[in-house]
């Protein structure tokens, strides 16, 4: 038992000043809280059930994947002109949605914004999740497959030669694969304490050995927490930039290319405030449901909805700010291809694309104004399922209306999906949420040592806590310099 | 096939010995292509048989424990003269559907692969048709009959020759001894010596037999024209190098027309803008090549072409003041008024210099106004030439009098040598109905087709490229097809088949040399005739042409009192020969059935053609299907509606609608349905072209077509848009703006500098370019599968197309200019531009597309991965992707005989991998490894591209941009060069020559010059 009180991030001595909690709570009851979610025996019905059809149509997915690689990318809908359509929507989609995890982790830990601790672990996740999905899709997008390690720039006999360094597509790969490596490690670091107090409360061997190996020998000495403050506080100013550089890149795909529609300098920022916008708008639907399900509401409380909530209408006014301006640079630019391919949007054929979006994306958010909209935990989900489809047609306005008519005329043409695109997305859907499960199943949701460290010193009157305190308060000994920048500070 | 001994002297294609000597050569064949039954060996006793069958299994089972071995057997002493892997050329003429044409096939190690036009011969100069291209891929079509069939009763045999030879020597000397009575051949129109003799001959030995003369599509009305206006029939051929004013009443000059290359080449010549420039009339009711070139288009229903022209006629002759009488006629509508008075004033200005030309599919009388008008004007001798017909008429009878003979049980043998009568007879006639009524009918063909299921024998019959014939060029040259392969598939040609009747024991080579030989001004010695062969004609042997004197006929003036009665009809239904499966005998052809109809850009699909207000007074859609009723039967079409198509003509193409084509043209029962709508059955024999007694009604279903353009229905933003748009892509103005302002092309668009972030590459050596004149460009399609053919470019099927996934490296695109009534077309070719700033070569990941040393825009097939980033970022659409395993016909075992087609210097692509237009790369290797060797530099016009190569307007130059003596690079320089979106700093390598017309100066005013009008662009600076 008294291992489970080593765990606790040293910094919690720095008192803040406000808890970013409800309920009564002290260090014992967080831990119980997050680890009997995944300690009981078996997982509620429910689960089950949901594993059943995410893990289905995970299956069907890869079933399809052996599919389109056995008879060729002519399964989709993709034709001449529109040689981009859902498999890359899909995937501008999906890096998207996995820009809120590293926003809150990396961004929001070094503005102190305390809150965070209560849903990093969980957006965190979802980053990872979103992210492997948008990554099997531009893999198999191309048309040759089992050559797609070509994209990597490796001394090759066979090829004697490199990559396109010119290709955005090759600035792609790097910048996604960057991600995802960082995103991965800084999800994992965070969770090492966690994963230790897991190690420490297991009942069976099986468990003792799988989060021993995982925990990797953490036993919450002093010199550990220093090491891992600096080495958290390290990748988070790494991942900081990569938050920026990801969906800037993304962007580049289009923004490089001459496609009227494509070739514009507002998509780095646009892009990523699309993406903020989209990502938060994930995490509060899935959050909402967890949060009641798992019994988190006093971890993840009505006041992180609410900033959550605020993120959105910000980063969705944003996003129509953008909108606006690209109607606006197209006719003051003065370049009449340009200025046709938005009045394509919103007049032409994929015009009710176009109003989805517009309304999904820029109307809906500023429900967000409403104290109501950003209190009521389903209102707000009914919102930001609209965001996300708002902004899944948003990538496909940018993709497909802009490619199915460019310069020439007689080249125009029309895109519609197969049902085997339809099923990919509804399978990468099954994925994320097959991997979800399984971490709300196997993995601590909520970070607890992070919590801790945010929540108001311990009650005097928690003998056992005083009892087994086993440094000096911080009175008692002055801050040492390298925990200055480290611990979150109110 | 006998020998051919080389010829001496300068040849650059070879003989055939070689081809015909070598064992192993036709052993290779017969092991590529086991034909089953041939292979199987006789008089096998059953327990033989087992203990084969039992081997075979045991080893079958074994072979799969290994790798698979072949045997190839090498030469042990090289043929004589032959280069592995380099290409041999043989001249040799064919025709299609009576239309000569005079080719030059290439041949790698025996098997020919691709055709050209004969480079020599005065009446194509190298160039070709989309028709003549595709012919190759028919050699090697596996659907081809492989086998003799007996049918007796409800059961059919395979036969071999011998069978059918002891059967016909039996046969036909039971019909012999009645003096032939009973036996009835049915032929097509051929300009054949050689095929006509025999069939001369045949008649000869068998005194009662008959000969009927059937062909869906002929020019049969032409010839009645002349005996009409000169009381003799004669062939016309048109000198349009010669004519300043040319007029065509639904008269296709330029691609169906039998001597269209001469035609298109004697039109191009007078599109230099200029003085000499020419000015083409066309009044027609369907879109034609001719009329979309044409500088004046009238559309106007077919039967109401005869009184325009008789308003001509009375305008020329009124002006002339001739004395003739007049017939009374009704009124024009204003725009025809103002057509005819525009035409019949430059007639009258240009006399001797102009033509009058009508089509095949307007009643004789029509001809005859029309001769009569040439006459008038002096062109006869001097823009227009009458010959008489290439050979002697044989047929005595047609298939209207075939069919009544068979329905009074007067036909006891009938020989069908050709054609597809069961498919493509009128309905009225209820040919196969008839013919069920012939107890001994033998049919030569190259497909078990439709006719060939009615009949007791199908004999296969050889492609023109594999057997020996003669043709006669349209002036009468007389021209050698020669074999260039073996029959693959055991198949005999109409001589031989006709000599075998006949128990002629001369071999085909000799048939044709003595009929030839017979029909030349001097015999033929062996050197002349090895001549002949090198040459592919014999020059000096055209027909003396004769210059008529009018007839007095009077059928002109009754013919036009019923007419004027007639125009009355609203509504006319009109058929024409499909541009791409002509009147049907292509429709087991690929390449032909993706190749989109040059105006409605249709592939795989025949429809009612309606104009637009016509569409809105029968109250029916573009893509809807109505149900059309004549001549007691009923045929759902699907609708189309396009702009440009006379009000109240329906036109519908023929050769559609096959059920026992092919694997490709549809087989009903092998499952593959058939392509378009067969509407024979409306037909009638008395007017088999345009008929007015039909009901059209609309019904609630529709269709998908598979079109290459508008894939989509245009919406109006699109409309609107695309308005705006053409002028800067497709260039045109005036003749008058062009004498004003040689350079308006140029200043279309506004642009800044273009200036490159980079520096750009300088070339030393060569620098390709390539330049096309729209000004002579008619859109014709042969440049599209001339380069599939070159290219191995795959054919990807109906539903792809209609996904917006076709493969050709080149395409014609088209637009519409002006009233939608009346609308003029643009037509440009578009291919890889291989652009200096290349937006493709910059996106892709894997530096799969790269620049070469001497500008190409180079495609690392082997490299690509299929990101597809470089379609999406070029500007023009021209890169192609393999979406899927295109080519999977060259691999199915059932079709390998299509391999064959494959051009070797070129790879076969593999799914998943972008390919285009290289500027023919492995073309201008060739040439700079001869020249490399030789140490000489290469010559402009040395290399031609496979397109320009075959362009009957040679309208596409190629060569080096860094010579500037170069034809491309003086292109590149004259006034009228633009470069498509060169806005865009891509910096084309290809240019285009801005389109000039020439209009009447009464009528320009109805004539739009979008570079000049149109907003968005700006004018003449």
């Amino acid at each position: 038992m008294a291992t489970a009180e080593l765990a606790v991030n040293p910094n919690l001595y720095r008192r803040p000043q406000e808890s970013v909690i409800d309920g009564d709570h002290n260090y014992r009851s967080i831990t119980d809280t997050v680890c009997k979610i995944v300690e009981r025996p078996r997982p509620p019905q429910a689960w089950y059930v949901a594993f059943a059809i995410s893990s289905s149509l995970t299956l069907m997915l890869f079933g399809l994947i052996g599919y389109l690689v056995a008879t060729g990318v002519g399964v989709w809908g993709n034709n001449a002109p529109v040689f981009w359509a859902w498999p890359i929507v899909n995937f501008v989609f999906w890096v998207g949605i996995g820009h809120a995890g590293t926003l809150i982790s990396a961004i929001l830990f070094l503005f102190r914004q305390n809150w965070r601790t209560s849903i990093n672990r969980f957006a965190e996740a979802m980053t990872i999740f979103a992210v492997a999905c948008a990554g099997i899709f531009p893999a198999i997008h191309v048309g040759r497959v089992w050559l797609v390690y070509w994209l990597a720039p490796y001394p090759s006999q066979h090829l004697a030669m490199w990559p396109n360094f010119r290709s955005p597509l090759l600035w792609d790969v790097f910048a996604v694969s960057t991600y995802a490596t960082v995103s991965l490690l800084f999800w994992y670091m965070g969770m090492i304490p966690d994963l230790a107090t897991l190690r420490d409360r297991a009942t069976t061997k099986f468990r003792q050995m799988a989060y021993g190996i995982a925990s990797l020998g953490w036993t919450g000495s002093a010199r550990q927490w220093s090491r891992y403050e600096k080495a958290y506080m390290l990748l988070a100013a790494l991942a900081t930039p990569l938050v920026l550089s990801v969906h800037t890149i993304v962007s580049f795909d289009f923004a490089v290319s001459q496609i009227p529609g494509w070739h514009t300098t507002i998509f780095p920022p646009y892009f990523v405030a699309g993406a903020v916008f989209s990502g938060f708008a994930m995490v509060v639907t899935l959050m909402v449901p967890a949060r009641a399900y798992f019994g988190l509401k006093d971890l993840v409380t009505p006041r992180h909805l609410e900033v959550m909530t605020k993120i959105i209408l910000a980063t969705g006014t944003m996003v129509g700010f953008a909108y606006a301006i690209e109607f606006f640079i197209a006719w003051y630019g003065g370049n009449g291809y340009e200025q046709f391919a938005f009045i394509n949007r919103a007049l032409g054929p994929y015009a009710w694309a176009y109003w989805t979006m517009v309304v999904c994306n820029v109307v809906s958010p500023q429900l967000f104004w409403f104290k109501k909209f950003r209190t009521t935990p389903w209102l707000m989900v009914v919102v930001c399922v609209f965001v996300n489809i708002g902004m899944w047609f948003e990538r496909f306005v940018i993709t497909v209306t802009s490619l199915s008519r460019d310069f020439l005329p007689s080249s125009w043409g029309y895109y519609s999906p197969t049902a085997i695109d339809v099923l990919m997305f509804v399978g990468s859907f099954g994925l994320f949420f097959t991997l979800f499960l399984l971490f709300c199943r196997y993995l601590p949701m909520v970070a607890m040592s992070e919590v801790k460290a945010v929540m108001p010193k311990p009650d005097e009157a928690d003998s056992e806590a005083r009892k087994l305190r086993l440094r000096p308060t911080p009175a008692e000994e002055p801050a040492k310099p390298e925990y200055v920048g480290g611990g979150p500070e109110a | 096939m006998s020998s051919v001994a080389p010829t001496t002297g300068k040849t650059y294609w070879r003989s055939l010995d070689q081809l015909q000597n070598t064992s192993e050569f036709r052993d290779f064949l017969h092991r590529e292509f086991p034909v089953a039954a041939s292979e199987f060996p006789e008089g096998l006793s059953r327990r033989r048989w087992m203990q084969l069958m039992g081997a075979s299994l045991a080893l079958g089972g074994l072979a799969g424990c290994r790798w698979e071995e072949e045997k190839i057997a090498p030469f042990a002493m090289r043929p004589e003269n032959r280069i592995p892997g380099e290409a041999e050329y043989f001249a040799t003429s064919i025709e299609i559907a009576g239309m000569p044409r005079h080719l030059l096939a290439t041949c790698y190690d025996g098997r020919p692969i691709k055709i050209e036009g004969n480079p020599d011969h005065p009446s194509s100069f190298g160039a070709s048709d989309a028709l003549s291209q595709a012919t190759i891929l028919g050699l090697y079509d596996p659907d081809r009959s492989a086998t003799l069939r007996q049918t007796e009763g409800r059961e059919s045999f395979s036969r071999s020759w011998q069978d059918f030879e002891k059967f016909a020597r039996r046969h036909f000397a039971g019909l012999k001894q009645n003096r032939g009575e009973g036996f009835h051949l049915l032929v097509e129109p051929s300009s054949s010596i050689s095929r006509n003799e025999l069939l001369a001959r045949l008649v000869r030995e068998f005194p009662q037999a008959v000969i009927h003369e059937y062909a869906p599509v002929s020019r049969k009305n032409e010839l009645a024209g002349c005996e009409l206006a000169f009381g003799q029939s004669l062939r016309t051929r048109l000198a349009l190098s010669q004519a300043k004013i040319v007029a065509s009443f639904d008269e296709d000059l330029l691609v169906l027309h039998p001597n269209s290359l001469e035609n298109a080449r004697g039109y191009a010549s007078r599109r230099e803008p200029g003085e000499e420039m020419s000015r083409v009339y066309a009044a027609e009711s369907q879109f034609s090549l001719t009329g979309a070139a044409a500088d004046h288009r009238l559309p106007i229903a077919s039967h109401k072409i005869g009184l325009l022209l008789a308003h001509v006629d009375a305008l020329v002759r009124n002006a002339l003041n001739d004395s003739a009488p007049r017939e009374a006629l009704p009124a024009l509508p204003a725009e025809a008024e103002s057509f005819a008075k525009a035409l019949a004033d430059d007639l009258v200005k240009h006399r001797g210099q102009s033509i009058v030309a009508v089509g095949p599919s307007q009643p004789s009388e029509v001809h005859a106004i029309g001769d009569q008008l040439n006459s008038l004007l002096r062109n006869i001798g001097k823009t227009i030439f009458f010959t008489s017909p290439s050979v002697k008429p044989v047929a005595t009878q047609t298939l209207s009098d075939l069919v009544a003979a068979m329905r009074n049980d007067e036909v006891n043998t009938l020989l069908i040598l050709g054609g597809n009568p069961a498919y493509d007879a009128p309905g009225d006639l209820r040919f196969a109905e008839a013919l069920a009524n012939v107890s001994t009918s033998i049919r030569l063909g190259e497909y078990e087709d439709e006719t060939s299921r009615l009949c007791s024998w199908q004999l296969p019959a050889a492609h023109a490229y594999e057997a020996w014939g003669d043709v006669r060029s349209w002036d009468g040259t007389i021209c050698v097809t020669q074999p260039l392969i073996d029959p693959l598939l055991g198949g005999k040609s109409a001589l031989e088949v006709l000599a075998l009747i006949r128990g002629d024991q001369r071999e085909a080579q000799q048939i044709v040399r003595d009929a030839v030989s017979a029909a030349a001004p001097a015999k033929l010695t062996d050197d002349s005739w090895k001549k002949l062969l090198h040459d592919g004609f014999l020059a000096n042997t055209e027909l003396a042409t004769v210059t008529p004197s009018l007839g007095a006929s009077d059928a002109r003036g009754t013919w036009i009192r019923e007419a004027a009665a007639r125009s009355e009809t609203d509504l006319e239904l009109v058929f024409t020969p499909s541009e791409s499966v002509l009147d049907g005998r292509f429709a087991n052809n690929g390449w032909l059935q993706e190749t989109p109809d040059f105006l409605t850009k249709l592939t795989w699909d025949n429809a009612a053609i309606v104009g637009p207000k016509t569409a809105e007074q029968l109250g029916i859609k573009h893509g809807g299907i109505v149900t059309v009723n004549a001549a007691s039967t009923t045929v759902d079409l699907p609708v189309f509606v396009l702009p440009g198509q006379a009000e109240g003509s329906i036109g519908v193409a023929l050769g559609y609608g096959r059920s026992v084509a092919g694997m490709i043209g549809g087989n009903v029962d092998a499952g593959v349905a058939p392509v378009g709508v067969d509407v024979n059955s409306l037909r009638n024999s008395q007017q088999p072209y345009f008929i007015s007694d039909f009901q059209i009604t609309p019904t609630d279903r529709s269709c998908e077509f598979a079109t290459t353009q508008d894939h989509h229905a245009i919406d109006t933003v699109g409309l609107e848009e695309t308005g705006r748009r053409v002028g800067a892509l497709v260039r045109e103005g005036t003749l008058n703006e062009y004498e004003e302002h040689p350079d308006f092309a140029q200043h279309m668009t506004h642009h800044p500098p273009l200036e490159s972030l980079w520096e750009e590459p300088t070339y030393e050596g060569n620098a390709w370019g390539m330049s096309i004149d729209l000004n002579k460009c008619i859109g014709c399609n042969a440049c599209m599968v001339a380069c599939q053919s070159e290219n191995n470019v795959p054919i990807v099927g109906k539903e792809q197309v209609a996904k917006g996934r076709e493969m050709h490296w080149i395409r014609v695109d088209r637009y519409f200019q002006g009233d939608v009534e009346n609308p003029s077309v643009a037509t440009q070719p578009v291919a890889c531009h291989h652009c200096e700033n290349a937006p493709c070569e910059q996106v892709c990941p894997v530096a799969a597309t790269v620049h070469s040393d001497e500008g190409l825009n180079d495609m690392v097939y082997n490299r690509c991965i299929g990101t597809r980033y470089c379609a999406n970022n070029c500007p023009y659409k021209v890169r192609r992707f393999n979406f899927l395993d295109y080519n999977e016909d060259l691999e199915d075992a059932n079709r390998e005989l299509v391999q064959l087609v494959v051009n070797p210097e070129v790879t076969v692509r593999s799914r998943g991998v972008m390919e285009k237009c290289t500027y023919c790369v492995q073309r201008i290797q060739n040439v700079k490894i001869d020249a490399k060797n030789e140490q000489q530099p290469i010559g402009d016009g040395e290399i031609k591209t496979a397109c320009q190569q075959a362009c009957p307007t040679q309208a596409i130059e190629f060569g080096d941009l860094n010579n500037s003596e170069s034809r491309v690079a003086v292109a590149h320089h004259d006034a009228r060069a633009y470069g498509m979106l060169s806005e865009l700093n891509v910096k084309p390598r290809t240019k285009y020559l801005a389109r000039i017309r020439n209009p009447h100066p009464k009528l320009e005013s109805t004539t739009t010059s979008p570079g000049g009008h149109q907003g968005g662009n700006h004018g003449h600076s």
